[in-house]
């Protein structure tokens, strides 16, 4: 039942091919900065903006806002819903595949109609950013806590503990999030990745992120760009690596991202 | 020649011989089971006949034409998975029609011949039903009709019954002998299930490792294994190290209790391990027999059987009666008397 | 009657009759646990469908605060939105479709197709990265590939001495963004297929043989049927996904291509054709087919698992 692979190889190569060809041309282009040789000008010219720091912080605030209330959002939710809610899983789970019927630009568009004007006017604060930020992360965190947490069958560790005596601080602290340790991570380095990435909400909330910024110097400047593109794109492998190298061995997750 | 041959084949992969030297002659019409562990190479064996793989040596000639080399889908066989394998997107009726779909065969031919496997397995109004809608049960019957559908000149069967529930497997057990023997197809069983092997087959080959221990009828492979491990495998086994107190007319001795065997002795012999089943134990003294006596260690009250556990010297043996309602059930720690025949035992090593 | 535990026992509501009973003691009539899940619900209130609700109250809502369908008619009617429309639709089943065809063939190659397992490994990493590869930094890539002065674009004038860009080729438009789609297109398909092809079993291939039927027989009879839905629930995917795209689009093109998600920002910032009700119309529009979008894609997940049991 041997059959030559050779069509394999050859769909391999010219996906490997579509693959790379932009990050190797990114790459490329971000050298070219001085005419004629290659160096690494763009870069030095990025990370010596004060504005990439600027905003390169900002988006790691509203990340860990992000990842922050998403946790707290999420995980109590996933408990309940596996141990005492069990009816309540398909609303639960319909909430969480919402942000995909609501695209961001809708979303930012709803929310601004009805919390951005007076008498609420909450886009003076960051308040719509890190809502439209958690909304986002939302299937994704719920979706690798939940898995988390059926992985190790949390309903019957919780019994076992119970029988054993054990009060609720106990079980959370020794049952719980030490088998949720994996999961928790691959959400949280996912969540970052995304928000590190996003634009839609930044741009349409006139708030400072690093999407906009990469943008804003798009249009303003050549190769600079690309080079920050490139850190962009290394922080979002980093991030994927990351939840790989965490989740070895764990029942496989996969982590499914999208347009944006 | 017979109608299925299997000539000295084997099979070695990467890193291990999974079958050596496998040498079976298969009378038409015949049910042959391969028994054994698990890793003793009777999955590949079989699969070795459906053409799922290649014997690295050897040869298999099925009603004397050479088949070793050919394609699964050009052979001749039919073949049942443990798994059931029906095809999930088709109805019953479809799954069993298959093989003749394939063969281009007409439509009228192919719903008669549905209709009479279905008859066959006894499920005649589920022909459109889907396999999901199915107990286990109910896929393997369908999956066995499929197999027959296509009217192949052998059956194979790969642990059919080893997903299903206890009391199913041994309904479906005497489904498929019943089925066999009406329309009287070669049959392979693979099994590591020694009561299916039994109940079920004509020959037994026993196998372990790789290679064959034993090939004979059930009564042969219980009451005359020609190895210790067929001996061990199939049924309870009691064996027991005895002292010889005289090779040439069979005189043993457990501890200092003698007995006798018909059993062949070698000569020179200073002890041999005797085996003996333990329905050729009995309680109490017996006219003719051995007799031995020792402390009963456990009672179990199985239903039909009754098992006792008794210390003879240094041996643990079982002991197993019928159950009758004036049996009296011996306590733990009373010392009993046992007897067996003196051809019941037989001596291995 | 004994309630069976089965492993997917988990995945349904609790038995609580019998002798399994839950793990709270059973005399409380009004129980607290709820209030777990409130945080979560009044959040997904506030933050998600009172604005979908919003948006579905004011596409109703004419200027003067009247009450109106002209904003959904005009969607059909006014030839601008019209075309945002038809724009939008076309490049998401463009992207889903080639995206759905590439990502089949190379799920296909790194599962089925017979090669080293490091390499389906390598590709569904790969596959994760990628997908998640969206956005402005995308834009920026495909702009260094096949821009005026991309790397591509460079290779093809130095091997054939054409600069292709002079003659009148430019990647701003309908096809040089597909392109761009396909970069997180392609990769999602891989990642949901290559599970599913996993999930072909071997035994189904075998007894398609045993009966006597060759490899296109299997994919024919067997293996496309019980793909199908899977296929097509994945592809309707990929075609929401396009069709939300919003900052790809925006850093590539611009306002070159008016797709929806385009024009809808356009009406955040306050553009030329600031009309709430419109704009409210425009998101409503997007809501019902991404709505339609996901029950598809969920009808045909609950068609795939009961196949694949």
């Amino acid at each position: 039942m041997k059959r030559s692979p050779v069509w394999s190889w050859i769909w391999l190569l010219i996906g490997v091919f579509y693959f790379f060809i932009p990050l190797v041309s990114t790459l490329e282009f971000s050298l070219r900065m001085i005419k004629g040789r290659y160096t690494f000008e763009a870069y030095r010219v990025a990370f010596e903006d004060p504005y990439f720091y600027l905003n390169f912080g900002y988006s790691m605030l509203w990340a860990v806002l992000t990842i922050v209330i998403s946790l707290l959002l999420v995980v109590p939710t996933a408990f309940w819903v596996q141990l005492k809610l069990p009816k309540w899983r398909p609303y639960v789970e319909f909430v969480t595949l919402m942000p995909f019927v609501v695209p961001a630009v809708v979303l930012t568009f709803g929310l601004l109609r009805l919390y951005g004007r007076p008498p609420l006017s909450m886009n003076s604060t960051p308040v719509l950013l890190i809502a439209g930020y958690a909304v986002l992360s939302l299937p994704y965190m719920y979706r690798s806590v939940d898995a988390g947490l059926r992985a190790v069958d949390i309903r019957t560790l919780t019994e076992a503990a119970q029988s054993l005596g054990a009060d609720w601080g106990t079980i959370l602290k020794d049952v719980v999030f030490p088998n949720l340790r994996v999961a928790l991570l691959s959400g949280i380095f996912l969540t970052f990745a995304i928000v590190m990435g996003e634009f839609t909400f930044a741009s349409l909330l006139a708030k400072p992120a690093f999407g906009p910024y990469i943008e804003l110097i798009g249009a303003q400047r050549a190769y600079t760009p690309q080079a920050v593109s490139v850190v962009s794109f290394l922080i979002t492998w980093g991030s994927i690596m990351l939840i790989q190298w965490i989740g070895r061995g764990a029942r496989g997750q996969v982590q499914v991202g999208g347009a944006r | 020649m017979a109608f299925l041959d299997i000539n000295h084949a084997s099979k070695t992969f990467a890193d291990s011989a999974a079958v050596q030297d496998f040498d079976l002659h298969i009378e038409k019409g015949e049910l042959v089971s391969f028994l054994g562990p698990s890793g003793c190479g009777k999955t590949t064996t079989l699969r070795m006949v459906a053409g799922f793989e290649v014997p690295t040596e050897g040869t298999i000639v099925l009603n004397g034409k050479d088949i070793t080399n050919q394609a699964p889908s050009q052979r001749d066989v039919g073949m049942v998975f443990q798994a059931y394998a029906l095809f999930p997107n088709m109805t019953v009726g479809d799954n069993v029609g298959f093989g003749l779909k394939i063969a281009k065969k007409p439509k009228e031919e192919i719903a008669a011949r549905v209709k009479e496997m279905l008859g066959l397995i006894k499920m005649p109004d589920l022909g459109n039903r889907y396999p999901y809608q199915l107990s286990g049960g109910q896929q393997q019957r369908v999956a066995l009709a499929r197999a027959l559908a296509i009217s192949p000149q052998v059956l194979l069967l790969d642990e059919p019954l080893s997903a299903l529930d206890a009391k199913i497997r041994v309904e479906l057990r005497y489904e498929i002998r019943r089925i066999q023997q009406e329309t009287k197809i070669t049959t392979i069983y693979v099994t590591h299930d020694q009561e299916e092997a039994l109940t079920l087959s004509d020959r037994v080959v026993v196998m372990s490792a790789g290679h064959i221990e034993q090939i004979g009828s059930p009564f042969d492979i219980y009451n005359y294994p020609s190895t210790a491990f067929v001996a061990s495998f199939v049924g309870t086994l009691n064996q027991m190290r005895c002292r010889v107190v005289d090779a040439g007319s069979g005189k043993l001795a457990l501890g200092d209790q003698p007995f006798k065997t018909n059993a062949p002795i070698r000569a020179g012999a200073a002890d041999a391990l005797v085996m003996l089943r333990p329905e050729e134990l009995h309680m109490g003294v017996r006219e003719g027999d051995n007799s031995l006596t020792g402390k009963v260690e456990s009672v179990a009250f199985l239903g039909s059987v009754v098992r006792v556990h008794l210390k003879l010297g240094e041996s643990v043996v079982t002991l197993d009666a019928l159950n009758e309602r004036k049996l009296v059930l011996p306590k733990v720690g009373e010392n009993l008397t046992v007897s067996f025949p003196p051809h019941g035992c037989w001596v291995m090593g | 009657m004994a309630v069976e535990r089965s492993p997917r026992a988990d995945t349904g509501p609790r038995q609580d009759q019998g002798d399994a009973p839950s793990a709270r003691p059973p005399r409380k009539p009004f129980s607290w646990t709820w209030v777990g899940v409130v945080p979560f619900l009044i959040f997904a209130l506030l933050f998600l469908f009172l604005p979908s609700a919003s948006i579905f109250i004011r596409s109703f809502e004419g200027p003067g605060g009247t009450v109106t369908l002209q904003n959904l008619l005009d969607i059909f009617q006014k030839s601008d939105i019209r075309n945002a429309y038809k724009l939008s639709l076309e490049i998401s089943a463009t992207t889903a479709l080639g995206g759905a065809f590439f990502g089949f063939l190379l799920a296909y190659a790194v599962t089925i197709g017979g090669l080293p397992r490091a390499v389906r490994n390598f590709m569904l990493t790969f596959s994760g990265v990628a997908s998640n590869f969206a956005g402005v930094p995308l834009a920026f890539a495909f702009v260094a590939t096949m821009g005026n002065a991309g790397l591509v674009t460079r290779l093809i004038e130095a091997a054939v001495g054409v600069d292709i860009h002079e003659a009148g080729f430019s990647i701003y438009n309908f096809w040089g963004l597909s392109i761009v789609y396909m970069y997180f297109q392609f990769p999602l398909m891989v990642l949901i297929m290559a599970p599913a092809l996993d999930g072909l079993r071997r035994e189904w291939r075998e007894a398609c043989e045993n009966l006597g039927g060759s490899t296109a027989h299997y994919w024919r009879h067997i293996a496309l049927p019980i793909l199908a839905p899977t296929l097509l629930g994945t592809t309707i995917l990929l075609f929401g996904n396009a069709f939300g795209a919003y900052a790809t689009a925006y850093a590539f093109t611009g306002s070159f291509l008016n797709l929806v998600p385009i024009v809808i920002g356009a009406q955040i910032q306050g553009d030329v054709l600031y009309n709430p009700g419109l704009g409210n119309a425009m998101a409503l529009g997007m809501i019902i087919i991404m709505a339609l979008v996901m029950l598809i894609y969920g009808w045909s997940q609950r068609r795939a698992a009961r196949w694949m049991r």
